[in-house]
């Protein structure tokens, strides 16, 4: 079963590697039918666990972990998997057409063979059920993605971005293997099996607190990295707009939830709950949804504000993450909980919400081919069904009442506002910083679609199979947002598998979300109401109306003022210059170090034809690294 | 018996939210020594707008357009649900604090989308001045339900109304105060819409039944933010508390009224200024709440 969709991507990766036209039509095909594969395999893995372990090599030298490859889903990579497999067929429907502007101009080798490589590569780290093979899984994953960013090698910003991506993304992994390293020496005796750490890890790591903060600031920095936390996210605003927009999706959508995935495994699975540890989680959260969402504001280019909006969410994310280990080992059960839960539902909102504003931006590059805030507007009359799914999107990610952005920065409020802890000052943020986002989309969404242009844009509405896949996503958002007890009964089945129980009775008193005595939301009445009352208003208050010319203050002519998209909020800008500031200070200062760096690069490499001072060199490191390895042999 | 509660508050808040502005009228026009219109005008007023026929902006988007009048009057009402008026005791399960806010936002996003639509350039200047204006007025806000989130431990209204009697307590009410002038856009902080302006702003292309739909909802929300305001004085389960709530609609109407009488513009910058600068004293009463006085 779990091999299914290894097959189906590898033989797509194979047929990947033709330059016929055609190839691209069957790659994407096989992909989304792997998708699908993936999606069943997620809802099967919510019931039960399912299971794959191959022997590899027999010799009794090797490590545990290289002998067996382990493949298990339990209920949270199921969970994850399921992200993957609904984001997976609409990015590779959506492929189909998308691509079809690139003939001709890039080798579309590039993507045929990368793009299922890459799906299968995240369906692998979610699959596998041992740290080892995590790691050299994850690290494959960042190799074949940054190929897609890298996929318009023409453009000079891409190749550049794809670079960055890979160096930074690269240097963090080293982290994560720094970690593991430590984890199969010192503690669980060379096997790095989940279930194994599982059992070993937590009562050791109690003994030792000095281990669990080396680990977790280890594991902070690598993980951190691949999730875009500030201020390790400077790779994702260069390299999420560079990949073709549905790449962009994936890359958005779930591949910067996985080190999200990690985090649920390491801090919750494999560690005791330690309320310092979910502080500074949660502040990494707060900072990065604050600067991610500031510096958004600003953006003029579409790909680019989407992008800067995805470490902003992260930052969601990661808070409601901290928080929640927070509240739960310093006695808040039920808040901690409700957190934890925030947290995974917003994984799985973000994903549909920022697929789905990605693909819409794809489609106007599709028709238009500009990403310019500036340039753009008007194309909803051209391009309606993109129009509605792009505000579907927007309210959503704007977390509107009624859409799925919501319910869960509702929960996030909840667990963290009324908590007399300095999580409460975070939620306080997190609810200023979600105003910032509606302002945020307000912009893209009307500067692209509503806003009269500079100069009209005639278009045509974006092929089937590319409106379908958004439309796909837009009702998800919806969906989850009017009903969104299902979410949260896969959601509880998830986190029970890292060992934390919730009583959804409690929480879901049907048709209201209600937790006991801090507060209650029942979408379904708002629903009711809110479509009953605009009926009863349209029949009460009819809106027929003639159509006239716009008003120009009584001139003949145009009136030839119109607001571009980097006049939008100028003046709020101009107000919290501090941020903006402090931004560019500390990207000074990481500027510096790069310089410096770059002085002793140099002076290196003059040393480095000096053979004699080499040699030395090299000594001594070999000495540090074996008084190192010893130490941690003892 | 709770939904009988509710129709009524809900008719209440429908009947009574234009008279408040007609006697708000009629208190400007005293303190400016003018005559003044009869308290009723602003229903007559209403009533004349949705009498009227609607024209659509040629390069207008025109289902958004006309879509956005109908949602934001909407959005405002079903807050109306959770927050109680004239009779205590609202339906909890519907939604809480946070809800209340986020209905406001979608109200607000929604006017400010339709505005976008209509494709007029001075509506695009008054939206944009509206929403940064909204983006300021959140940061204060922020912090005010984090302050009274952490007094009453709680979001639910169940909880909260009333707050107990404590230093933050008060110090955050007089802030709440701040902001639900700030939010029901009077002078000084109209700048979205500033008349000698920019003419309206996002108010320019509408007109006849629209216009009437966004008018209401504007005086619906300002009734709404006073009930707020009042129902975390006011004693719940108390025969007195009819009368309080009636007085202190009047003395609201009075105050702000009176403020607003003697006002000029702010411009936009000044008043996201001074927004942040009050975020700063909302985090100091934070920190007071925390501590626990």
């Amino acid at each position: 079963m779990l091999l299914i969709p290894i097959g189906i991507l590898v033989i797509a990766a194979l047929i990947g590697l033709s330059k016929a036209k055609i190839v691209l039509k069957i790659v994407s095909t096989l992909s989304a039918i792997a998708s699908v594969a993936m999606i069943c395999i997620g809802i099967l893995g919510l019931k039960t666990t399912l299971e794959f372990k191959y022997n590899l090599f027999n010799s009794p030298s090797l490590f545990t972990s290289l002998k067996w490859l382990v493949f298990r889903v339990d209920s949270l990579s199921a969970f994850f998997l399921l992200i993957l497999g609904i984001l997976g067929l609409c990015a590779s429907v959506y492929g189909i057409k998308y691509m079809e502007k690139y003939f001709g101009k890039e080798d579309m080798r590039v993507y045929t063979f990368n793009y299922p490589i890459f799906l299968l590569t995240m369906y692998l780290v979610l699959i596998c059920w041992d740290l080892l093979w995590f790691i050299i899984f994850w690290e494959l994953m960042s190799l074949f993605s940054q190929f897609l960013v890298a996929f318009e090698q023409s453009k000079e910003k891409a190749v550049k971005a794809a670079f960055k991506y890979f160096c930074m993304t690269k240097a963090g992994a080293e982290f994560l293997v720094l970690a593991v390293v430590l984890i199969i020496l010192k503690v669980t005796s060379f096997n790095a099996n989940y279930s194994e750490i599982t059992s070993i890890l937590p009562a050791y790591l109690s003994a030792h607190p000095g281990m669990l903060y080396a680990l977790t600031f280890a594991l902070l920095i690598g993980l951190g990295v691949k999730a875009a936390m500030v201020p390790f996210h400077s790779w994702l605003p260069d390299a999420h707009p560079e990949a073709p927009s549905n790449v962009s999706a994936l890359l958005s959508g779930i591949m910067i939830k996985l080190p999200v995935y990690m985090m649920f495994r390491f801090f919750l699975g494999f560690f005791p709950r330690d309320a310092n540890i979910g502080l500074i989680i949660a502040s990494f959260g707060v900072v990065t949804l604050f600067f991610g969402t500031m510096y958004a504001l600003l953006q003029t280019d579409s790909k680019r504000l989407l992008a800067y909006h995805s470490v902003g969410q992260i930052g969601y994310i990661i808070l409601a993450l901290g928080a929640g280990i927070y509240l739960i080992s310093s006695g808040y059960e039920l808040l901690g909980r409700v957190a934890l839960m925030a947290s995974l539902y917003h994984t799985i909102n973000h994903a549909a919400f920022k697929g789905l504003l990605f693909l819409t931006a794809g489609s106007v590059i599709y028709t238009t081919g500009s990403r310019d805030l500036n340039y753009l507007g008007g194309l909803a009359k051209y391009m309606p069904l993109t129009a509605v799914s792009a505000l579907i999107g927007a309210l959503s990610i704007a977390g509107m009442p009624l859409f799925n952005g919501f319910v869960s920065k509702w929960m996030i409020y909840m667990s963290t506002l009324p908590t007399p802890t300095l999580i409460s000052l975070f939620g306080a943020f997190a609810l200023f910083i979600s105003a910032v986002t509606t302002a945020s989309f307000i912009k893209y969404f009307t500067a692209i679609f509503t806003r009269p242009p500079a100069e009209e844009i005639k278009v045509e509405e974006v092929p089937s199979s590319m409106w379908v896949s958004q439309m796909i996503l837009a009702v998800i958002c919806i969906a989850f947002g009017v009903y969104p007890f299902i979410p949260l009964k896969m959601i509880s089945s998830a986190l029970s598998s890292i060992g934390i129980t919730v009583d959804l009775g409690a929480l879901i008193v049907y048709p209201s979300l209600v937790i006991p005595k801090v507060g209650s939301y029942s979408p379904i009445i708002l629903f009711a109401f809110m479509l009953i009352s605009t009926l009863i208003a349209l029949l009460l208050i009819p809106s027929r109306g003639n159509a006239v010319p716009t008003w120009k203050t009584g001139r003949s002519e145009d009136l030839n003022v119109s607001m571009p998209a980097d006049g939008y909020y100028k003046d709020f800008e101009e107000a919290f210059n501090e941020v903006y500031l402090l931004g560019d200070a500390s990207k000074g200062f990481v500027q510096k170090v790069a310089e410096i760096g770059k002085i002793f690069g140099t002076r290196f490499e003059v040393l480095s034809y000096d053979l004699d001072s080499m040699l030395s060199l090299a000594m001594i490191l070999i000495v540090i690294l074996v008084a190192i390895l010893g130490g941690v042999g003892l | 018996m709770n939904i009988i509660f509710m129709a009524i508050n809900l008719a209440f808040a429908l009947l009574i939210a234009p008279v408040v502005d007609g006697f708000e009228r009629k208190i400007r026009a005293r303190l400016q020594n003018r005559q003044g219109p009869p308290i009723l005008q602003t229903w007559w007023d209403l009533i004349k707008l949705f009498k009227r026929p609607t024209i659509e902006p040629q390069d207008s988007v025109k289902s958004l357009y006309k879509l956005a009048p109908y949602v934001t009057f909407t959005a405002v009402l079903a807050a109306y649900l959770i927050v109680p008026t004239l009779l205590p005791g609202s339906i909890n399960f519907i939604g809480d604090f946070i809800v209340v806010v986020y209905l406001l936002g979608l109200a607000t996003l929604s006017f400010v989308i339709g505005a976008f639509s209509s494709g007029n350039p001075y509506a695009q200047i008054g939206s944009n001045r509206e929403v940064s204006l909204f983006m300021s007025e959140e940061l204060l806000l922020a912090f005010i339900i984090g302050t009274i989130a952490v007094i009453g431990k709680s979001l639910s209204f169940e909880q909260l109304f009333p707050l107990p009697l404590r230093i933050s307590s008060v110090l955050v009410l007089i802030l709440l105060f701040v902001v639900i002038y700030v939010a029901s856009a009077r002078l000084p902080f109209d700048i979205a819409e500033a008349e000698p302006e920019i003419i309206e702003g996002p108010l320019i292309e509408y007109s006849g039944k629209h216009l009437g739909l966004l008018e209401y909802s504007i005086f619906l929300k300002r009734l709404l933010l006073y009930s707020l305001l009042l129902n975390f004085i006011l004693p719940v389960r108390n025969p007195t508390r009819l009368i309080g709530y009636l007085i202190g609609i009047v003395i609201l109407s009075l105050v702000y009224s009176t403020f607003e009488a003697y006002y000029g513009r702010f411009r936009i910058d000044q008043a996201v200024k001074l927004m942040k600068k009050l975020s700063a004293v909302a985090l100091i009463v934070w920190i007071i709440a925390l501590v626990g006085w």
